[in-house]
């Protein structure tokens, strides 16, 4: 569905990526994993547009996508929930969700039923039908959290990209937020997790790719990499 | 008192053709930090696109009022469209190369261009504008408003009311709110937020376009009609907080009230002091101005 082939990205003169090859079946959970400034986020704002990669190929359903304004690969489908959360604090959480939603609203891609996506959105995510009119910006960052993942999913996407959803939340909303994640997985929404709980993604993914200083080190199937010697020294503390 | 209430009533109409024009400063800078600084001249462009427009209809026999009001929509477009055209040339390119004055120069540029255009087609002279509603002041105990001062409060507040119900209501106008928010995330949900960003110039000229014929009626039309007026409306937007849409309003009728009353209780040639010195005190206590949030730099 989503594939990457020897992408190389940056910012300016900063080459971060130097040449990544990552591969998203249809249906799959994948992750990708690594230490700060590996290179995760940088992955995701090159494949939705963000930031414009040197090189390499990026396709979406076979269709190439690399180089293209982040608007446009989101009308062909790509949503992503960024790093951040990024929601639009001066509307309220309905308004964000129907933003999420935009290119189906304006005509360009299927429209569907908004209004009943919108309320699923709802029954995934009951701390946002409790706030639903509120203003965005004054929900908790778990709140916040969990609406830019249900914005990115209004689009109804191909495939959704998931930037570090644990991040800053208190362990028990990580668990809410991977549990939500399990039901999409179940949904069957391909999706592409970065995570820096290494092994509270490998847990719930399909396949797992192992980014360092902008190149794979390793890759494989989930469960594979959780007992991968080598990924448990380095990422998965065999402290615990 | 008479004169002291006859005086805030004049300001009170002027004070708003400044917030008309403020607000425009506003809808570019919300979108994409950067700011028209040939706004007066599309003041000054708009108000000669009427004056010939609505000549040209009272040509064809039909009564002042009525023309005034066909004239009205042409006007608006033409706002539209020269605001667009600003952007695509002059701020468009330095958006894209993160250029930290390009746009300056350029808007500046440009406006002196449509300055000169307009000294070349319509003169230099000042005209007069048919007024639509009686010049004939109306008397409320004593204190004298022409019915064109009352039409100028009423059609700035409709505009300001109207972008602001589109805003809201329309998916399009929540585009533009959040492409205001944050420019990268509004990409991510599928908007054109460099559409956006032309639109938000097209709709800040059709804002200073409409203040134009607002107020011609009531001063004469010409080619330098349109400077003074923009760089106050500036300091206004300062003043009220550039991010803060009821700032312009309380902004502009500060500033209207404070010239009207300076020109009459300490010297006319002072008049425009008080809101320039109003700007310095709001410059240095408080930048975001009297009602703008306090704008904290992300990281």
């Amino acid at each position: 569905m989503l594939k990457v082939e020897n992408l190389v990205a940056g910012y300016g003169k900063v080459q971060v990526l130097h040449g990544l090859s990552i591969n998203v079946e249809d249906g799959q959970l994948v992750t990708l994993i690594g230490s700060n400034g590996a290179g995760k986020t940088t992955t995701l704002r090159a494949l939705s547009g963000m930031i414009a990669p040197e090189s390499g190929s990026i396709t979406l359903g076979g269709k190439e996508i690399s180089g293209l304004a982040s608007h446009r690969i989101t009308r062909l489908g790509l949503a992503h929930s960024p790093e951040g959360r990024r929601v639009f604090s001066t509307l309220s959480v309905e308004d964000n969700l129907l933003l999420g939603a935009f290119p189906r609203v304006t005509g360009a891609r299927p429209k569907g039923d908004v209004q009943a996506d919108r309320n699923r959105m709802f029954d995934l995510f009951p701390r946002l039908s409790e706030r639903r009119t509120q203003l965005a910006g004054t929900l908790s960052g778990g709140e916040q959290q969990m609406l830019a993942m249900a914005r990115a999913l209004m689009l109804q996407p191909q495939v959704l990209l998931l930037d570090e959803p644990s991040m800053g939340l208190s362990p028990r909303l990580v668990e809410e937020v991977f549990s939500i994640i399990r039901r999409l997985k179940d949904a069957k929404v391909t999706m592409l997790l970065v995570e820096q709980f290494a092994a509270a993604a490998l847990d719930v993914a399909d396949f797992g790719y192992v980014l360092e200083n902008g190149r794979l080190s390793t890759s494989g199937p989930a469960a594979e990499l959780k007992n991968d010697p080598a990924v448990r020294a380095a990422y998965l503390g065999t402290a615990h | 008192m008479q004169i002291l209430l006859q005086l805030i009533a004049s300001g009170i109409s002027v004070g708003m053709i400044y917030g008309v024009i403020a607000f425009g400063y506003q809808l570019t800078f919300a979108t994409s930090k950067t700011l028209n600084f040939g706004q007066g001249e599309a003041l000054t462009l708009g108000a000669l696109v009427g004056l010939t427009t609505i000549n040209f209809l009272i040509g064809q026999a039909i009564a002042t009022p009525w023309a005034y009001l066909l004239m009205l929509p042409i006007v608006l477009a033409f706002g539209l469209l020269q605001g667009a055209v600003v952007e695509l040339l002059g701020v468009r390119q330095a958006i894209k190369t993160n250029s930290e004055a390009g746009w300056i120069m350029a808007t500046i540029a440009l406006g002196i261009i449509f300055r000169n255009l307009a000294e070349n087609i319509w003169g230099r002279d000042a005209l007069r504008f048919p007024s639509p509603l009686p010049e004939q002041a109306l008397s409320f105990g004593g204190i004298r408003i022409q019915p064109m001062e009352i039409a100028i409060v009423v059609g700035a507040l409709l505009l300001m009311l109207l972008v602001e119900l589109f805003n809201r209501k329309s998916i399009y106008g929540k585009a533009v709110v959040a492409t205001a928010n944050d420019r990268d995330a509004a990409g991510l949900m599928g908007i054109n937020t460099r559409i956006v960003i032309t639109f938000s110039y097209a709709l800040s000229s059709m804002s200073a376009a409409f203040a134009g014929v607002l107020v011609a009626p009531i001063t004469l039309t010409g080619a330098t009609m349109g400077a003074v007026l923009g760089l106050k409306a500036f300091a206004v937007a300062i003043i009220g907080g550039l991010s803060s849409g009821a700032g312009v309003v309380v902004g502009g009728l500060i500033l209207g009230i404070a010239e009207t009353l300076t020109g009459y209780y300490i010297e006319s040639g002072y008049k425009d002091v008080p809101g320039l010195v109003l700007l310095l005190l709001v410059l240095s206590l408080k930048p975001s101005g009297l009602f703008g949030k306090p704008t904290i730099k992300k990281v």
